[in-house]
């Protein structure tokens, strides 16, 4: 059995001296909640889990999903979870030079001693700080290699519904809702301790629930083309499903951290899914299907929320939050019965028009922070073939009631690159910004036209697995330079502010998001080469990954500008995500002829 | 709104510490939790007039990130009547052990901001030496008094020294510096900062090879009629 070993006090005060922001690594925040670990015979008794979240402790702990898995593990009576972050630079640094183990906050136990290391994978570009962590925590970190029982290594979170990238370095993935199936998997890994059986045994026993994929159990065979001949065995892992979400209260005691986070505020999952579908986006398939929060209950468990953290703002999170059929019989409950406390509420990925903005007006009494609009393209055209429901008419409506009632400040998104796009498109999306700055320049009186403020974010599309455009090829960097020059130079220069993320790190993620199990060999090779926070403008290097694809004999354009074919197997077709591929065929076909769908809700 | 003149609003001068795991946070983040922990205790702060309200509670000036404080000051104006006592076990309820509040006292008079009116930090710290470093300890302490006697006249002092001798290890002495902040303010339009007792002390610290360990501020205070009062004992 292994000996659980921590780090002391004294110690972690010699790494932090110099340290930037060291409360990142201090834990002993309200609602951090471990079992305590004296005395150790007690200990050796829980099956102790390390949660990771490999991007930085501000963002990971805005992170609603985490908050929920500690919640349920720890409230168990044989469990216990302890969280990860990835250290930031200068933390990495001392540790590998102080030749010390990267630890959990709570009970600060090195990495390597916990029985089951859990990493929650948000998006394509934290693959380097996954191995960067295995490493840090002494631990090697292709599977094959660790032959001990423990650590087990897992991975689940929206990235991995494609889990092919990351195979060779992790024991199993958990597709889907993690409530639920975290447990069975912790049961399981109870009987694997207490008994002589071997990982094999563990990990046959564990892949007959819903969710679990084994790569080990898989064997995938390439023409000599590179794509896929075939996989064997061909059972598919279906994802795992919470039925209802009311089963689970929400997170009445979240860990408050000490540090402000990046969303300083008390987070309220209200509905899960998205029925809207628009045809680019992989949450709207991979969350399916919709499923919502009983209201009263809501109003609740918010109220004692906001009662036991002391936050000064909730925020109802959903994909589209004005969908949620109660939404304002809810709003109007929680101002209401918190009325004297200073609340305020947020709803992110609102769906704004003239109707919604009541509900905007609602949410943002006094101060008007700012009103955002996700057009996602210029034309009419476009968004048809996107099915992206939202008219011109609609979005200028609502921004004309906006600015005679108060409103000074817009945000707009757009995605360029989308599939079928021509000149005509991007000139639109030009327009249609000349147009809101037409209605704000009449809405506006004189003295407020000068504080007007618009916000542009242009992003590149990137196809992604278990969407109608997952067989797109994407654009090539030089097309999508030169489109969004072509905006920056045509849209007019005053009350705008434009941002745009580099094309050449939207290539990248679509590498990582429709790579096959050889891609591995790349991250692991970029890992070494020194990539990390991959995310991060300063830190993202193109030229380390475009080597070492060479260096694998991988040709970057077979996963990104390369359209898939209709009938090619595709690396993430080992998952049953609960929608079909002939639906999403369906899907693109419709979308060549821009064919909205009717929203389903 | 009918604007009832403060008939139930509480004014509470608050003194707290932040030590151990908490002293690695910053002042912004001690600020964000004492507010919170109110919230929690179901205190209402009261807030300012306007466009843009602010809750009405103000701190003494930063300590520097990593330093023990044992007194950490704030005011806080409350809406309703509380206990002195009371408002100190319901808040320290709310709060982790790593901080906590010491003593609370109504304020009858009116004040000045904590900001603007501590004139004084003291700190006190250990200073070690490698071995045997008694005598050289004594040479140094000599040696700085010296200098500062030289370089500061007594009334625009900067730094005042007190030397003790710490009894579990005879190779430590504890000395206390006070800082006197109002003089930085004015002469580096800056806030007194603990740096600066490495960059006023580092030459002396390299030449007798004495390392600063255990820094911790101890408490604070305001000139009242030439004379040094903690913020406690003048409201």
């Amino acid at each position: 059995m292994n000996k659980i070993k921590k780090l002391d006090f004294d110690l972690l005060e010699k790494l932090l001296k110099d340290i930037e922001k060291p409360g990142r690594y201090i834990n002993n925040e309200v609602g951090a909640r471990s079992k305590s670990p004296e005395p150790a015979s007690d200990f050796y008794n829980l099956i102790s889990m390390a949660l990771v979240f490999p991007d930085i402790y501000e963002v990971g702990m805005s992170n609603l999903g985490l908050q929920i898995l500690y919640d349920i593990v720890n409230k168990h009576r044989d469990f216990t979870v302890e969280r990860v972050f990835s250290p930031w630079i200068d933390f990495e640094e001392k540790l590998r030079e102080q030749n010390v183990k990267i630890f959990s906050l709570e009970n600060r136990i090195f990495l390597d001693c916990f029985d089951l290391i859990g990493f929650t994978v948000q998006h394509e570009l934290l693959y380097t700080n996954i191995l960067n962590i295995l490493d840090l925590g002494g631990i090697n970190i292709n599977s094959r290699h660790r032959r001990d029982k423990f650590p087990l290594v897992c991975a689940g979170g929206p990235a991995i519904v494609n889990p092919q990238p990351l195979s060779r370095f992790m024991d199993f993935f958990v597709v889907g809702d993690g409530e639920e199936v975290i447990i069975s998997i912790l049961e399981r890994v109870k009987i694997y301790k207490c008994s002589s059986k071997d990982k094999e045994w563990f990990l046959k026993e564990i892949s007959r629930l819903d969710g679990i994929y084994i790569p080990g159990f898989y064997k995938f065979h390439y023409f000599l083309d590179g794509s896929i001949e075939s996989i064997k065995p061909g059972r598919k892992v279906r994802k795992a499903i919470v039925e209802d979400l009311n089963k689970f209260e929400i997170v009445q005691n979240p860990i408050i951290p000490n540090i402000k986070p990046v969303h300083d505020r008390f987070a309220v999952e209200i509905m899960r899914g998205c029925g809207r579908g628009c045809r680019f986006c992989q949450a709207g398939i991979i969350y399916r299907p919709v499923r919502k929060r009983e209201v009263e209950s809501l109003i609740r468990q918010s109220a004692a929320g906001i009662k036991n953290t002391g936050y000064d703002e909730i925020s109802f999170l959903s994909l589209s939050s004005s969908d949620y059929s109660e939404i304002e019989h809810l709003l109007d409950k929680i101002t209401s019965s918190l009325k004297s406390k200073r609340l305020s509420i947020s709803l992110p990925s609102m769906r704004l028009d003239s109707f919604n903005l009541n509900l905007a007006e609602l949410i943002q009494s006094g101060r008007k922070t700012g009103l955002t609009f996700a057009p996602e393209a210029g034309s009419q055209r476009m968004r048809d073939i996107i099915n992206k429901n939202i008219k011109e008419n609609e979005i200028i409506d609502c921004i004309k009631v906006a600015f005679s009632r108060g409103w000074e400040k817009i945000k707009l998104y757009f995605m360029i690159g989308l599939p079928f796009e021509n000149d005509e498109d991007i000139s639109q999306i030009v327009e249609l910004i000349e147009k809101v700055i037409m209605t704000a320049e009449d809405g506006l009186s004189r003295k407020k036209l000068p504080r007007l403020k618009i916000n542009i974010s242009i992003n590149a599309f990137c196809p992604k697995p278990f969407t109608p455009f997952q067989w797109v090829a994407q654009d090539n960097t030089a097309s999508l330079d030169s489109k969004f020059n072509y905006i920056l130079k045509n849209v007019p220069k005053r009350y705008i502010n434009i941002s745009w993320t580099d094309s050449r790190k939207s290539i990248i993620e679509c590498a990582l998001s429709r790579g096959n199990e050889l891609v591995g060999e790349v991250i692991e090779g970029a890992w070494k080469s020194g990539a990390r926070f991959d995310n991060w403008t300063d830190f993202f290097k193109f030229h380390v990954w475009e080597k070492e694809f060479r260096k694998a004999g991988l040709d970057i354009s077979f996963f990104t500008t390369r359209g898939f074919a209709d009938d090619e197997i595709l690396p993430w077709d080992v998952i049953d995500i609960g929608v079909s591929k002939k639906f999403l065929l369906r899907e693109y076909d419709r979308s060549k002829r821009y064919l909205r769908d009717q929203d389903k809700i | 709104m009918i604007d009832q003149k403060d008939t139930c609003e509480t004014r509470i001068r608050f003194k707290f510490y932040k030590k151990d795991e908490f002293k690695y946070l910053s002042h912004l983040d001690i600020i964000r939790i004492i507010v919170r922990a109110l919230s929690r205790a179901e205190l209402e702060i009261k807030y300012s007039r306007g466009y843009n309200p602010k809750p009405k509670i103000n701190f003494s000036p930063p300590t520097p990130l990593g330093i023990v404080s044992l007194a950490e000051y704030a005011d806080v104006l409350l809406d309703g009547g509380i206990e002195e006592n009371e408002f100190k076990k319901k808040v320290n309820l709310k709060l982790k052990p790593q901080m906590q509040i010491t003593e609370a006292k109504k304020i009858m008079i009116k004040t000045d901001s904590l900001m603007n009116d501590i004139a004084i930090s003291l700190y006190g710290f250990k200073l070690c030496t490698p071995s045997s470093g008694k005598n050289l300890l004594e040479e140094f302490y000599a040696d700085i008094e010296g200098d500062l006697r030289a370089k500061s006249d007594f009334s625009r002092s900067i730094f005042d020294l007190k030397i003790i001798s710490d009894k579990e290890n005879s190779d430590i002495i504890l000395l206390k510096l006070s800082g006197y902040a109002k003089i930085f303010k004015e002469e580096n339009n800056e806030f007194f900062k603990f740096n600066n007792f490495y960059i006023f002390f580092g030459d002396w610290l390299k030449k007798y090879r004495i390392n600063i360990e255990s820094v911790e501020k101890e408490e604070l205070f305001v000139v009242r009629e030439n004379a040094l009062k903690t913020p406690m004992e003048v409201i």
